[in-house]
Order: C-alpha cells, then structure tokens, then sequence
C-alpha cells in the first residue's frame, strides 16, 4: 500500500508521462473532430450546380426542358442556371462554378471539366430523361398500332401528347418500394476514434513500463536502493504496476468523458461491454509496456519511443491515418491484424457499434486477453531473477 | 569482537574479465571500514555482490552470522546504503523521498515519522524538506541521498563514495553525520578515493586493487608498511637536470619528483632532512618560495603499493 | 568535421525513427496507387455493388443482374464479410432481390427490394440506377408487352445515351496520385525531419556540452555554421530521398511542368520545416519533451491542413486555423496545380503568392529562432 500510494504520487508528478497519456490522446481527438467533421455530410448528395444554355432547339425539347424544370426545384437534385449564351456557360465551366452544362443542338450533349461521380449523375440523368423521351415513343407507337389494328384513326392531339407525358412522368416519380435494412451506426470516421482509445490503451504501457523500471536495480538507481530493502520484490511489482493500472484507467475514463461530450463520439449504447473492453484493452497496453521493460535492454527513453512506436504502428494498421487501412490489411492479411493489439481493441469497440451479435467482440476480447497474459507470463519470467549478472 | 561481515573468496567476472578476485576481508562490529582503491578496482562491485544485487562466480558472503541472499529479509532490514549516484525520485520532495524509502522498511506510520525526522536532522535538511531535489544544490542532493539510505537506523551502513564533488561544507557535515551513526552503534564501510576522510575517519583501511586486497590495516599499520618515513616539498623552485641529479644520489633519498616549479623528495630515514636541503640550496643561490616537511601521506603508500595515484589529479 | 562527424553519429543512432516516417510515407503513397489508366476521355464513376439473389437467374432477373453488371461494378465478396465492406466503403450498395422478383415485375406488383447502403454519393447513384429500372420495367409491364418484348424494349430504351464532352486535356488522376503522395510527404517531413533535427540540435546545446564547445578552440561561429550546414544536409537528403522516391512510384509525370512545381514545392517546405525545427530546437531543450511536441505540431498540421484528408473535405473554421500553418500553403499549392490547365502567368500567379507564404514562414521562423537564441545567450 505505501508503494502504491507514492507509486502512484511519482506517477502524476511526471509530467512527459502524464503528457503521451492523457494530453496526447485528447489533443490527437480534438485533430480528428476538426479534420473528419465534415467529412460524411460532404459525402452526402449535395444539389449539383449546372448550367444549362437557353437557345430555341432547348426550347422546342418540351420534355427535357420540363424535367430539367422539375429537377431544379427547391428539394431537387439540380441547382440550375440559365444562360443566354454557350460562352457564359463555358465561363462557368472554367471557373468551377458549375461541374458540367447542358447545350442542345440537334442532340442534347452534357459538357463536363473531368469524370466524376457528380458528373456521372448528371449524364444518367439526362439519359433516363432521354429514355424517357423514347418510352413516350414507344407508347404512341403501340397507340398507333393498336388503333391501326382496331381501324379507327389515331389522332395525334396536343392534348393527348401531354397526357402521355404526365403519365409517364408519374410513373418515374412513383416510389419504389425498396427498403434500408443496413445498420444506423454507418458512421466509419468513428473508427478514427476507435483507434485513438486503442492508442490511449497502449500508451498506458509507459506507465507500467515506468513504474517497473523504478524498482528494478538495473535500470534505476532507485531500484538499486529498493531491492536492498526488505520489502518483498513480488508485493513491489504488484504495487506499482497497479498504481500505474489505475493511473492509466483514469486517462482512458478522462478520454472517454472527452469523446462522448465534448467530440459527440458513439460508441453505441452497450455500455458495460464498452467498459470491459477498455478495461482489457488498457491491461493489454500494461502487459507490453511491462514486457518492454522486462525484455528489452536498452535506457527508459528508447524503451519510451519504442512503445511509442509500437503503438504508432499498430494504430496505423488499425486505421488511424486512413480509414480503410485495417479494411485492406484485415482482408489481405488478417494475420497481421490478428496480432496487433491496436487492432484488436479497434476492431472490439467497432464490433459493439456496428454488429447486434457478440461473436466478435468476445473474440477480440479473448485474444487482447490472451495476449496480455503472454507477455505478462514471459515478463514474469525475466522478474523471478532476484539477483543479475551487471547492473 | 564480532564480525559483522564476512567475504570469503568472492570472485566475480564480467565475461572473461575478473573484476573481483579470490577476495577475502571480515567488517567488524562497531568499526568504520575503509575501502580504498583507485577506479574501476572493484570497490562498488564488491559491494553490489555483498548486496546480492550482483550474482557472483565464486565465494560466500555471511552479514551478522548468517548467508546473505536476496531474499534474507531479516538481514536486509538492518542494512543502510549510501550509493554513489544519487538514487532519488525527482517527483517526490525531500521529505516524501525519504518516507518512502523509510517506509519500505518500517510499516508503523509513527516509528516512521520519528525516523524520518532524526534522517532529516542529522544530515542537517530541515529547511529543504518541502523542496523537490530538482531545487537541490549538489550537496543537499547528496545529503538527501544519504538520508534515504539510513532513515531505517540500519546496523550496517554502506557509504560508496558519498562525498564525491561535494562542497567542503556539505561534506564535514556528511562526515559529521558519519561519525554519529558509529556513536550510536553503527557498523560502516566507507569507500573513498579522498585520504584526509579516510585518515579522519576510518578505523581499519583495506586497500583494493584489480580486485584484490593489496593490503589492510589500521592507519598506522599501513603507514608502515612504506618504506618512506620524510617527504620534503619545495614549492616555486627553478632547478636544472644536474642539481636534481645530485639530489637523487644523496644517501636515504628514495624518490626525486620534480614538476611544475614543484619539488618533492623522499627519504627512507628522516633526519636533518630539511636542514640538509636547505643548506644545500643556499649553498648554490637557489631561490623558492615555500619548503615543507611531512609524514608520508596514505597517497603515498598507496602511490608506492600501486603505482597509481589514487585520484586521477589533486583538485 | 569532427562536429559534422558526430553529428552523423548521432543520426546514425536515430535512424530508425527516419526509417519508421519514411515507410509509413511509401505504405501510404502505394496503398493509394491503383493503377489507373491514362485518360482524358469520360469514365461514367461505377458504384461498387454487393448483390444477393435469391430469384431464379432467368428472364427478367437475369436481364436486371446484366443491367447491373454494365453500370455497377458487381463485387465478389465473402457473404460474412460483406457487413464489413460496406462499412469499411468498399462497397457502397447491397442489394437483395427477392424470391419473387421476376415474378412481382411480370404480375405488375412492385417488388419489395432490401438494399444497404452507405448513404454517400456512389450508394444514391446506385439507388437511382434501381428504382430507374424498376420503373421503366413497369411501365412496359403496364403496357401490355410479354417478358421478352419488355426486355427487348428495355435494352432499346437504355441504349439512348448522351453525348458527353470533356474539356479538361490534364491527366488528373496520375497528378492526383502526385499531390496525394505529396501531401502526405507534409507529415513526414515535419515528423521525421524537425524530430531529428530538435534531437541533434537538443544534444549540441545540451548545457554542459556547449559549455564545453564555448572553452574550445573552435570559434563559435564557425560551429554554429557547421550545425546549420550539418542539418540543412540532412533536411535536404531526406528531401531528396522523398522526391527519387515519388520518382520510383509514380513515374515520369513528376518531369512535367506540374510535376516539377509541386516538387520545388516541396523543396520551399523542406526549408519551412528546417526552420520550425530550429524554432522549436532552440526552445526546448528536453529530450523528452521533443518528442511530444514534435508529434503534436506533425500531427495537428497534417490534421488541420488536409495531409490526410482532402481539404475540399475540412470544416471552414478548420481551414480558418489552417491559414496560420505552413502546411496550409504547401498543401493548398499542391492542390492548385492539380487543377490548372495550363501555366501562364494569370493561373501561376497564386501559386507563387503561396510560394511566397511558404518563404514569408522561412523568414519568420529565422527571425525567431534568432531572437529566442540571442535572448537565451545573454541570460547566461
């Protein structure tokens, strides 16, 4: 207990520690709200600008012109201009005002800067109004047919001609019954976030691994003078590596607090499993954190930008700078993502928001916990040694 | 008298390299043990191996009757250790360092309290006890370092060269400090390159070289075992090659050192010494500034038992 | 040259941060390369599609999966795999044709269609290749044709396609891939770059040494030169290493005028980060505190100013902020030249103006790194 305590007051007081463990991870949050934001509203269809050059062979296109007309209003998908002239609509064009405009002659033809999806839509919209022009065709050449076959005359009216099309139209505005069935927490920036409680849960190794080296005689000076004491080595090791357990559970809880009122982040709403899994999670950092101080012989900076690292990379193929990185690296070489405890923790917290079932997430349980006890077995190994061969 | 420890040919070899040899020595109760030599001949290893923080290759290693191990809880408990590198947490203030390593020791929160004040006081830090050793002067910061290794009033206290670059104030009262934990009963083993602490302080001096015990003794003792008994120094003396040659060939003259406008000659008999040399320098118009005379030094005799200084130059 | 030799001794010993940038700098700019082909021609965009039939694959269906296939691009997905896919973007459209299909479209009932979806752009555009389909099927249902008269009135119906013209003649996506790598090379440099540079200039002012160096014959000025010159040698192999690097992945086009402004671009920031790196060297002197700071200023920049994602993407305020940042400049002239069409000097005109932002920061961080260092010397 009194190793515990000052284990824990040393801890707080150190301010590079406290700096990767707590301050890193919210700053590193802040990074992403600011960057990702936006980024799934700007994937949303937003109303495409076009232009569209009013001269008499677009007038005479009675239906295009409707369309165009109907497709422009206040929820549609168009935000039109017309212009008098193909210059201005060329003028436009060049200034990026519009993506593309659409210039009648004999045919209609759509004029874009580069391929693209708002592009894309553009043209298939005008195809299916096109398509919808030869429908009509189509109809009042079976009209004609039919009229033919029965022998009465078949008179082309007006009227007649405009009805077809309002049929028509109503046909395409009719809904189709399709229904949604995917999930509602689609939102994959979340992964961002994800990753970064992965790398809160790792860098917590520092703690462990700094807490260790304090009472070992061949990394510290302290540790010399601890282990001359009577103090039991066993009752040292579990003091301190709990001290820096709770240390490192109270910047995960700090960050979570941060995440989910202040950056708005979901993390879905099974909220004893979230806490299980940072709980593991935060274990597993602590076992590599313990390791590399056992393990690795080397001064506490090198150990320190070694978990740095570590964690960096394992973020890195979790997803951290590019979302889809764990994506590609889970299909192509899932036993790389299998192994990284990042991805694990990532994979467990996107498992609990995106999937009802809980196969995944005890499985990504299992493993973190399975690879905490790995390392914890092997560091325990290494601490048995009571007595060493150069200090 | 009892022996407090007992080394027994403890060996100990970094890869092929012997760093302690077949060394044997005995730390009897109540005394101050002086462990001299100069760099690197084994001192600190010989006492991270009676420490059991080191593992070593051969001997054995008995403190108050009993085998030292690592987990010999009941003997570690009387040890105190001052290291030489200051072993202190930078983010705890004097006070809680020494608390804390007290408390390592001592479960009762009361005892403690008491122990850490006298730690305190002894070393003279009343006033820095809120201070963290980042604020320290490099004397507090030794004086903190060794409150930590004896707040416990262990029976046994280990001092690795405590007073290395250690202000002359700092370091009478760490001195000080010493001689008052052997009033109260302490056994110690100091380790030093600095003579005049070891001729102020010790009782029994054991001189280490190359991981050996080269010799040991009482102050006395060892100083007679040289073969010096005057040393006459001259200081700001302009001389040419063939007045130090005669010098050399004068009868009891043993050693004839001549730098820096220094002239230093020993004799293996002392009489009329200085009177002789003085003359001689009237005699031939040698101007100086300054001449002495002295008992050999323990630098001396461990100059002539080595061949090394003991310190790499004289601050 | 002893000063430079150790200097190289010490980089020596950090090499492996170097190399950690680096790789994940070529991880990045690789996983970005699919190999697209040369084109200025119009590529309709395909959204990707994960389809589930559970209806007989024969007439009407059959056809329905054919429409699919030419419009969309159909992916072959592990079925237990596919809930990932879609959330990982890698497909933006599930579709799951019912049992009953052909049969609801030739009884002229509407077939009750589950789908998933993204919700982004390619999924609406996939979303409006269904219903179109379904809704032109009907309509020919309602008329009275047989399966195969709807068919064939189908296929006729779709093949009325639009004239389309492209005007822009720049091979977009090979500079797109350019400006990405590019991009990304902000981060790494700032990281890898201003983290050594702190370090080794962190060990040549560690307090004692410098004492040291200040009592030794070496004139003082002479030094501080050699250290400039030391890190200005390694900022600009490091630079160099990048660009022969960008050369190795994506070939020739770095050679065209565009590519080589974004390359002398890259040269300007180079020297930007050189400079922050002196800044933020002769302020923090911990080892320690280095490497946070580093990874704080890496990292928010990239974040801030469209390293990672694309700025067209980043909230206002963000870009806002962003405009106080090197990054902002080198990054926004990347995206500059991306778009231009040709260079003369009403489209170059920005680009230099962010050029000379890029210089304007070169001179302010000299202007500090001079100040702080001046202040420091005379407190001591």
């Amino acid at each position: 207990m009194h190793n515990f305590i000052y284990s824990l007051r040393i801890l707080f007081k150190n301010k590079i520690l406290i700096f990767w463990t707590f301050a890193f991870p919210i700053l590193l949050g802040t990074f992403f709200y600011m960057a990702f934001s936006n980024i799934e509203d700007s994937e949303k269809l937003d109303r495409i600008s076009i232009a569209i050059v009013e001269n008499e062979a677009f007038e005479n296109r009675q239906i295009v012109k409707e369309a165009f007309e109907a497709l422009s209003d206040e929820e549609g998908l168009f935000n039109t201009i017309y212009v008098e002239e193909k210059k201005e609509a060329e003028r436009c064009l060049a200034n990026d005002e519009i993506i593309g405009y659409l210039f009648v002659e004999e045919e209609p033809k759509i004029v874009v800067k580069t391929s693209g999806i708002n592009q894309t839509i553009l043209k298939a919209t005008m195809e299916e109004i096109l398509q919808m022009e030869s429908i009509i065709q189509v109809k009042i050449e079976k009209r004609m047919q039919e009229s033919l076959e029965q022998g009465i005359a078949f008179d082309l009216t007006q009227d007649f001609f405009k009805q077809m099309a309002m049929d028509i139209r109503n046909a395409f505005e009719e809904e189709v019954s399709i229904k949604d069935i995917s999930s509602s927490h689609l939102s994959y920036t979340m992964i961002e976030f994800y990753t970064l409680i992965a790398m809160a849960c790792l860098y917590g190794g520092i703690l462990g691994m700094t807490s260790i080296n304090q009472i070992l005689p061949n990394m510290s000076h302290t540790g010399k003078r601890i282990s001359i004491s009577p103090a039991s080595k066993g009752k040292l090791i579990l003091s301190s590596v709990c001290a820096s357990f709770v240390t490192q559970l109270l910047g995960i809880f700090l960050l979570f607090l941060y995440t989910i009122f202040v950056l708005k982040v979901d993390y879905g709403n099974k909220f004893p499993f979230i806490i299980l899994l940072a709980f593991v999670g935060s274990l597993a950092g602590l076992s590599l954190g313990i390791f590399i101080a056992t393990c690795l012989k080397a001064n506490d900076n090198l150990k320190t930008s070694v978990i740095i690292a570590v964690t960096m990379l394992g973020c890195f193929l979790s997803g951290m700078m590019g979302i889809t990185m764990k994506y590609v690296i889970d299909k192509n070489v899932p036993i790389l993502n299998k192994l990284n405890p990042a991805s694990m923790i990532t994979d467990g917290f996107y498992s609990l928001y995106y999937y009802d079932t809980f196969d995944r997430f005890y499985m990504n349980v299992g493993s973190l916990l399975l690879f905490a006890l790995l390392l914890i077995g092997f560091s325990m190994y290494q601490l048995r040694r009571q007595t060493y061969d150069r200090i | 008298m009892q022996k407090t420890i007992e080394v027994k040919n403890l060996t100990k070899k970094y890869k092929t390299k012997k760093a302690v040899d077949h060394l044997s020595f005995s730390v009897l109760e109540g005394e101050i043990l002086g462990l001299l030599g100069p760099n690197g001949s084994g001192k600190s290893t010989t006492i991270n191996c009676i420490l059991s923080l080191l593992h070593f290759d051969e001997g054995k290693i008995t403190i108050f009757g009993k085998e030292m191990k690592p987990n010999a809880y009941t003997i570690k408990k009387e040890i105190g250790v001052v290291f030489q590198e200051v072993a202190v947490f930078d983010e705890l203030t004097v006070i809680d360092n020494i608390d804390y390593f007290c408390g390592l020791y001592i479960k009762d929160k009361k005892i403690r309290k008491d122990y850490v004040m006298d730690a305190i006081k002894l070393v003279g830090l009343e006033e820095f006890t809120k201070y963290y050793p980042k604020q320290l002067s490099g004397g507090l910061l030794r004086r903190l370092n060794i409150a930590c290794g004896i707040s416990h009033k262990p029976k046994l206290i280990f001092f690795d060269e405590p007073t290395v670059a250690v202000d002359p104030q700092s370091r009478n009262n760490i001195l000080d400090g010493i001689k008052t934990l052997r009033e109260e009963g302490a056994t110690i083993i100091y380790t030093t390159h600095y003579m005049e602490e070891v001729e102020q302080l010790c009782d029994r001096i054991i001189i280490l070289d190359k991981g050996k015990v080269i010799a040991s003794g009482t102050i006395d003792e060892l100083k007679a075992l040289s073969s010096i008994e005057e040393k006459i120094s001259v200081e700001g003396i302009v001389l040419e090659k063939e007045r130090i040659e005669e010098i050399r060939k004068w009868e009891y003259v043993e050693a004839v050192r001549y730098e820096n406008s220094i002239l230093v000659v020993t004799y293996k008999k002392g009489k009329n010494n200085l009177t002789d040399l003085m003359d001689y320098f009237r005699e031939k118009k040698i101007e100086y500034n300054k001449i002495f005379s002295e008992r050999p030094t323990l630098n001396d005799v461990f100059l002539e038992l080595t061949g090394k200084e003991l310190r790499d130059s004289y601050a | 040259m002893t000063v430079f030799k150790t200097f190289l001794k010490v980089l020596n010993k950090n090499k492996f941060i170097v190399i950690l940038y680096s790789v994940i700098l070529v991880f990045f700019g690789f996983s970005n390369m699919q190999t697209k082909e040369e084109n200025t021609n119009f590529v309709s965009s395909k959204p990707d599609l994960f389809l589930m039939n559970e209806d007989e694959e024969v007439g009407l269906t059959k056809h329905f999966i054919e429409y699919l296939d030419k419009n969309t691009n159909i992916k072959n997905i592990e079925k237990d795999q596919i809930d990932d896919a879609l959330f990982y973007r890698d497909i933006n459209y599930i579709i799951y044709i019912p049992k009953n299909f052909r049969q609801d479209l030739l009884n002229g009932k509407s077939p009750e269609i589950q789908v998933k979806s993204t919700g982004d752009y390619q999924a609406s555009f996939a979303q409006l290749l269904l219903e179109k389909y379904i809704k032109v099927a009907s309509i020919y249902q309602k008329m009275g044709f047989s399966e195969e008269e709807i068919i064939e009135q189908m296929n006729k119906t779709f093949d009325h396609k639009v004239n389309i013209e492209i005007t822009s003649t720049l091979d977009t996506d090979r500079l797109e891939n350019v400006v990405f790598y590019y991009n990304f090379l902000s981060y790494s440099m700032l990281a890898g770059c201003v983290y050594i540079v702190c370090l080794l200039l962190s060990s040549f002012k560690n307090e004692k040494i410098r004492k040291r160096t200040i009592i030794s014959s070496m004139n003082d000025r002479k030094y501080n030169r050699i250290l400039l010159f030391s890190n200005g040698l390694f900022a600009l192999f490091l630079w160099l290493c990048y660009v022969v690097l960008s050369f190795v992945l994506l070939g020739d086009i770095l050679l065209s005028t565009h590519g080589l402004l974004i390359v002398f671009n890259s040269f300007l920031f180079t020297i930007c980060a050189l400079t922050i790196a002196f800044v933020i060297g002769t302020i923090v002197s911990n080892k320690n505190a280095i490497n946070g700071i580093v990874n704080v200023v890496a990292l928010g920049s990239s974040f801030l100013c469209g390293a990672f994602v694309p700025m067209e993407w980043l909230p206002k305020f963000v870009l806002d902020i962003a405009h106080l940042l090197p990054s902002y400049w080198y990054i926004k002239t990347n995206e500059l030249v991306k778009t231009i069409e040709k260079i003369n000097i009403d489209t170059i005109r920005p680009i230099l103006q962010n050029m000379g932002m890029l210089i304007v920061f070169i001179i302010l961080m000299i202007l500090i790194t001079n100040f702080i260092s001046h202040k420091k010397n005379r407190r001591n």
